[in-house]
């Protein structure tokens, strides 16, 4: 697969895009779950202060005219949103005394 | 049946001096017996009295949105497989999974389109109405009448373009769901379902414990202390009493309020500028009056539940169902799916993403605590559950289901159980 690449202004984001910029919910997930909160925390706060303007940026696009760099940057903040609960909310990757959601299954294409 | 659940104008509708039960007197203030969670009799009576007559919503019509989409639902509390096809003159047809021949199931994918289905068996084939087409080795058979051999089919109907099935129908669709569905029709159900994300699972518990955890927000304030709580409780309301309740013969309506001193954290406060899932002031003038059927300022949340296994909860910005699926007396499938509008760009889209990650870490919440509750019911430490005023619907909900058993089949022995309970919770 060739990398990955991001949009002009976020060139610099794009080595950490390429372990996060996954393209499904299961795969950040996983993702998630496999790191510590440290880690997450470390992601957390080096896209929190960029996803305004990665924002403003996808805000100028329908998804369907995304390009394959824009696509890879919304990837980008859909793995903001996927870890923000761990950060914000739970202080560690999985939801506290919770429900094991290796065992809750998105169904794809519904 | 019952009166309007909405008492007065204030944050919440019940006042100091009523209870929601006081409005609903023949439900009673008894505890409620944990017997029908955990016998393997009473799931049985449920399949056969409630499950087998009952209309069943298997999702929304843009599953299939053109002739030749179908999918396939294992539907184990009726012990067969439920085909869903939209046909060339663009009706919903469902059949019985079953080839003519030797029973084998038609169609193994789980979801597609197609012209014809054609059993992987014998090569046995079918229209998308359900007409039997064509029979390899036709003239090696006896006698074939092939008008007579199509696929059996099963009741359906949409409302609203949620399709239903119904396996032994009594009842049109419109006249089961009754005045519950008036006050809803006309919500925006297909634009505000435009885009649909499903999850599901088979937990280890009754249906009911999963149906009654997602039927009262008593818990909100202990459960999600670390997450929903401070949306939803507050100063003013720190057990999230509700706006509203309504119970219908067989289904009911419920509103919930928000925290209007609630401080967003600091993504979805991101995440909102794009797309908001609380109220927008502006909304709930449009709307049908079922949508925040107290016309309260501070709603964020109705949670629309059809008898006897599906919800709808609506939110300003769309809407998320649940499909409690009786697997065995301890087995549940648990269908969750979110639905909202085509978003108009990436970042909407972004917003609904942020929504949807974070209500399915707080339904994990949820989920924790049905199979700890079914690990220890049979037990017999316990005898009923105790529930308290803001739990209405479980009791409604219990209320119900025994009555409708007892509908089905006269003086059975579950018909004399549901009326000595009935008797009991009438006398306390």
């Amino acid at each position: 697969m060739p990398e990955l690449r991001l949009p002009d202004r976020f060139r610099d984001l794009e080595p950490v895009a390429a372990v996060w910029a996954l393209p499904t919910e299961a795969e950040r997930h996983a993702l998630r779950l496999a790191s510590t909160i440290a880690e997450l925390r470390g992601f957390y706060d080096q896209i929190f202060s960029r996803i305004e303007d990665m924002l403003a940026y996808l805000s100028e696009f329908a998804v369907a005219n995304l390009t394959p760099e824009g696509h890879h940057l919304m990837h980008l903040a859909f793995a903001l949103a996927e870890i923000a609960p761990a950060v914000e909310l739970y202080g560690q990757p999985e939801v506290p005394d919770g429900y094991d959601s290796r065992r809750f299954l998105p169904v794809l294409g519904q | 049946m019952g009166s309007n659940g909405h008492t007065n104008g204030s944050s919440n509708g019940k006042t100091q001096r009523s209870t929601w039960h006081s409005q609903y007197p023949e439900l009673g203030t008894a505890p409620v017996p944990i017997e029908p969670y955990i016998s393997p009799e009473f799931f049985e009576l449920e399949r056969d009295r409630v499950f087998k007559r009952a209309w069943l919503c298997l999702g929304r019509e843009e599953r299939i949105p053109h002739p030749g989409d179908f999918f396939i639902k294992d539907l184990a509390i009726g012990k067969t497989s439920v085909l869903v096809v939209r046909s060339e003159d663009g009706r919903v047809h469902a059949f019985h999974n079953a080839c003519s021949h030797r029973s084998n199931k038609v169609e193994w994918q789980a979801k597609g389109s197609c012209a014809a289905f054609t059993c992987p068996f014998h090569g046995w084939s079918y229209r998308l109405d359900g007409r039997l087409l064509a029979v390899p080795d036709e003239k090696s058979f006896f006698n074939l009448d092939k008008a007579k051999l199509g696929l059996t089919p099963i009741a359906v109907d949409t409302w609203q373009g949620f399709i239903f099935i119904n396996l032994n129908p009594e009842q049109k669709l419109r006249e089961y769901l009754g005045e519950w569905a008036d006050a809803l029709e006309g919500y925006p159900f297909a634009a505000n379902g435009a885009t649909c994300y499903e999850w599901s699972t088979e937990l280890r518990c009754n249906w009911k414990l999963l149906r009654d955890a997602f039927k009262e927000a008593y818990h909100v304030a202990f459960l999600h202390r670390r997450s929903a709580r401070d949306s939803y409780t507050g100063r003013e309301n720190p057990f999230s009493h509700a706006l509203y309740f309504k119970l219908f013969p067989l289904h009911q309506r419920w509103s919930l309020p928000a925290n209007p001193a609630y401080q967003p954290s600091p993504l979805e406060a991101i995440a909102y500028k794009y797309a908001s899932f609380v109220l927008k002031s502006d909304f709930t003038r449009e709307a049908p009056k079922g949508v925040n059927p107290a016309g309260a300022p501070n709603w964020v949340l109705d949670i629309n539940a059809v008898f006897p296994n599906y919800t709808i909860d609506m939110l300003e910005n769309g809407y998320f169902t649940y499909n409690f699926w009786p697997l065995a007396v301890d087995r549940t499938l648990w269908e969750v799916k979110v639905y909202f509008g085509q978003p108009a760009n990436a970042a909407e889209r972004f917003s609904q993403e942020h929504a949807r990650v974070t209500y399915r870490d707080l339904i994990m919440e949820d989920g924790s605590t049905m199979e700890q509750t079914q690990s220890v019911l049979a037990s017999g430490a316990k005898t009923h559950f105790n529930l308290q005023d803001e739990e209405l619907l479980l009791r409604h909900d219990n209320k119900i289901l025994a009555e409708y058993m007892d509908v089905a089949n006269g003086k059975s022995k579950a018909r004399r159980k549901g009326s000595e309970r009935h008797a009991r919770a009438s006398a306390a």
